[in-house]
């Protein structure tokens, strides 16, 4: 009975031990902006290498799972996301850090990413096949749909006014196509730098918008009191779990689908989900943008429910869902197996093994992540005079290990002056890395769609009206295009998000 | 605090380190790694070094810089010292990347430590399809020109370079729908929107053996051993003999003007490590071809890939610069 081996990593002591450790790591350089878990894992290959296979599994999945959740701990006390699958959480987790309340916002996101985690953990063992079979299916015009789809979150994400989200927005996919061309080798707004052939990271953006933007911000307020913060309560009142449970469930389907789509991965995941919350929720605990709960359960529920996700088709077909399973795809490799479709059928007790082993790790990241959170919670209490030069260093270290280069860090400091002046003026930091997620994603679907039609726009509309998928996508823009521009009445403006 | 490189230190400390450490190298080398992580060069790259590492003493600590198809990379370790403590792990890309006008550093400026092996290119199609050959293939794209998609990753590409030898030896007109890489071109091909694509043999294996895809033909001038039954691209074209063996590599170099015991040294490691069984047989079952050669060997075989691939663009159009501009021979 393949199944039994759900329990191996429960049993074996080393193999529980490396899936604790890799989640407590992984909770930590998810924590590091700049550091990444794509880098952690990859580090890890060579790592692991002379181990056997299971322990060096283990390791992996526990960073992984952390990973992915670490990065909320410094999006809701610093303001800096610290991967992009985060930007969402500072949204509102850093405003209810603000308000004393560090304490209650990482136990409920805690809560939500184990919810979520355990949900794509669920839809992995129960329907891989069947959701990796779907995913293959979508063409490059259903991605172009997914990320017009992502890009009416700008409405969420702009604040005061839509008009600075579009800007914002627009900006943003300028600096994402940035770099070599990736059909034609073309260079875009070089320039003739070597150093830009490769594109500015948005990791590089995101440090410095929301970062540093955020310490030159603090230094306003230099001498003004922190916040104390109520630490009493960490896990949130059984209330508050009833509340916000359909929407942590419904986010969590977001996860596992965007998850296991192979083009796309938490990061659009979790921006999808809040765009979702926002939606749907009419009267969350706190406007949103202010501090609103519902703000930090869906992206957390979603992001997590991802690694789930990406497990599904890299399992099933050999394809990674994310650029973290890309990594894995090449660890299998290297321990001798042969990723791909035929994995399943003949070592079916990996599959189970990874179930049971990601199921560990949520676990691990439950305990960890509340055990922690009193001690985190404190270092929003850090005073201003220690805390802004720390971030700064942060930042630029983080900077530095996306790759190594002086050139990023440059770019994020520039982003981190601009970020500061642009906030002055209203306008919001989330639809400039929208922008530069989306946007190459939009660019390179959108020609593929075009030049697989024949270099036919009309031919690519035809087609897209003889796709299930296709068609479900439009309706879906449609609809929301539709429920969130109220006629005669012009647009109600979202709350604006209080200046620091 | 944690960064890459106390990361680094610590899977240092973890690996036993051998004792009979040389006077070269006096600290660690970095490697720079022209692709990204989970790709066919970074597996390639991960799964040597620590062999490497046992024979040199030392540790390499590696890092993926990729971008600019590996023209960052090739550039930073052109802009570090000759001391041979900066490795180069790349694929063939710098090779062409004079022709299609990216950058002027190709490997004539680094030194071969290893050319470690070559891959074998295979036309796979969609498993709907009814064509049972190459021929039937080139058939249907001759009855309907313009029609058929064919999967690719941009130019220079193994799927682009394929492509224009096939249109060199009959001609043909395809739709080229460039891709993020193999995978993403792969998993395109398998959802139907594409109908067929050129790929590397690691790329496509397992999707074979699972009859996800279906092969039409090994681009080879005889079959290769993980493809059994495959017939070589030259059983219904010959004309594909003149271009062949043709393939992606991968390999190891450090600046042309390393000292030549440091060089030395490195090839002998390098050379060790890569004979390794356990790494000999990791390429073999991705369907690579080892080569395991340096020095003026290696130097051969670039000049005369880069002459075969530069001239093929070339008369294909693809090329943005002639081949002759700098001095790259007609094969």
């Amino acid at each position: 009975m393949t199944a039994g081996h759900l329990l191996t990593s429960w049993l074996d002591p080393s193999l529980f031990a490396a899936t604790a450790l890799g989640t407590l790591a992984g909770i930590w350089i998810g924590a590091i902006p700049g550091l990444s878990v794509t880098m952690a894992v990859s580090i890890l290959v060579s790592f692991t290498f002379a181990w056997p296979l299971e322990p060096a599994l283990a390791l992996m999945a526990g960073v992984f799972t952390g990973g992915v959740y670490g990065g909320s701990r410094s999006a809701i006390l610093l303001n800096i996301p610290g991967a992009p699958a985060a930007i969402a959480t500072a949204l509102d987790g850093y405003p209810m850090a603000r308000r004393g309340e560090a304490g209650a916002a990482i136990g409920l996101t805690t809560l939500a990413s184990f919810l979520g985690g355990m949900i794509g953990v669920a839809a992995l063992a129960l329907g891989a096949p069947a959701i990796a079979e779907v995913a293959i299916l979508f063409a490059p015009r259903d991605y172009l749909l997914l990320a017009v789809l992502g890009l009416l979150l700008v409405g969420s994400l702009s604040g005061e006014s839509l008009a600075k989200g579009l800007f914002a927005a627009g900006l943003g996919v300028t600096l994402g196509v940035v770099g070599l061309d990736p059909m034609t080798a073309e260079p875009r707004f070089t320039y003739g730098s070597v150093a830009l052939l490769g594109g500015i990271p948005y990791i590089a953006a995101m440090i410095g918008f929301f970062g540093v933007a955020e310490a030159l911000a603090q230094l306003r307020l230099a001498d003004a009191e922190t916040v104390r913060q109520r630490i009493g309560r960490i896990v949130p009142p059984r209330a508050a779990l009833r509340r916000h449970l359909p929407l942590a469930l419904r986010a969590s389907g977001i996860g596992v689908a965007i998850g296991a789509l192979p083009g796309t991965g938490g990061d659009i995941a979790a921006l999808m989900a809040y765009d979702h919350a926002r939606r749907s929720t009419r009267t969350p605990t706190h406007p949103f943008g202010t501090g609103a709960e519902e703000g930090v359960v869906a992206p957390e529920a979603a992001n997590n429910a991802a690694v789930g996700g990406a497990y599904i088709p890299m399992l099933t077909l050999g394809i990674p869902g994310d650029a973290v399973t890309a990594v894995l795809i090449g660890a299998l490799y290297v321990h001798g197996l042969k990723p791909g479709p035929m994995l399943m059928i003949e070592t079916p007790h990996l599959f189970w093994f990874t179930v049971g082993n990601l199921t560990l790790a949520n676990v691990a990241l439950l305990a960890f992540g509340l055990a922690g959170a009193r001690a985190f919670a404190r270092i929003a209490e850090v005073p201003r005079a220690v805390l802004v030069p720390l971030i700064l260093v942060l930042s630029v270290v983080g900077t530095f290990a996306i790759r190594n280069s002086l050139a990023d860090v440059w770019w994020m400091l520039g982003f981190g002056i601009t970020g500061y002046a642009l906030r002055l003026y209203g306008f919001q930091p989330g639809p400039i890395i929208l922008g530069m997620i989306l946007g190459p994603l939009m660019d390179a679907s959108w020609r593929r769609a075009v030049i697989a039609a024949g270099d036919d726009v009309l031919g690519a509309a035809v087609e897209a009206t003889e796709s299930a998928i296709s068609l479900v996508l439009i309706a879906a823009i449609v609809l929301i295009a539709l429920r969130s521009f109220s006629w005669g009445k012009g647009r109600k403006a979202l709350p604006p998000t209080p200046h620091p | 605090m944690l960064t890459r490189r106390t990361l680094g230190a610590l899977a240092a400390a973890a690996l036993a380190r051998p004792v009979a450490a040389q006077a070269w190298p006096p600290r660690d080398l970095t490697g720079i790694i022209m692709w990204g992580a989970g790709g066919a060069t970074d597996v390639v790259a991960r799964a040597l070094t620590p062999h490497v590492e046992a024979a040199l003493g030392a540790k390499i600590v590696l890092q993926n810089r990729p971008g600019g198809v590996g023209a960052i990379s090739v550039q930073a370790v052109h802009a570090a010292p000759a001391d041979g403590l900066t490795l180069l792990y790349g694929a063939e890309n710098p090779q062409l990347h004079k022709v299609l006008g990216l950058a002027q550093i190709d490997y004539a400026d680094f030194f071969p430590v290893n050319v470690i092996a070559r891959g074998v290119g295979v036309i796979v199609a969609n498993r709907d399809k009814p064509w049972t050959g190459l021929k039937a293939l080139v058939d249907e794209i001759s009855a309907n020109p313009g029609r058929v998609r064919m999967g690719a990753t941009g130019p220079g590409g193994l799927p682009h370079v394929i492509g224009a030898m096939l249109n060199a030896v009959t001609p043909v007109r395809v739709i080229a729908v460039p891709f993020d890489g193999e995978g993403p071109g792969l998993t395109a091909l398998q959802g139907g929107h594409v109908d067929f694509m050129p790929v590397g043999v690691a790329a496509a294996a397992e999707h074979i053996r699972a009859g996800r895809v279906k092969p039409l033909a090994v681009v080879n001038p005889e079959p290769v051993p993980s493809l059994p039954g495959v017939p070589p691209v030259t059983a219904d074209f010959p004309g594909f003999a003149r271009y062949l063996p043709w393939g992606p590599f991968y390999g190891v170099w450090v600046k042309r003007e390393t000292p030549a015991p440091v060089r030395a040294r490195l090839v002998e490691a390098f050379r060790a490590g890569a004979a390794n069984p356990a790494f000999t047989e990791l390429m073999a079952r991705n369907g690579n071809v080892m080569m395991n050669i340096a020095g003026e060997e290696a130097d051969a075989f670039l000049k005369r890939w880069q002459s075969v691939t530069s001239w093929l663009l070339q008369e294909a159009g693809a090329a943005k610069r002639s081949p002759e501009e700098f001095g790259i021979p007609r094969p």
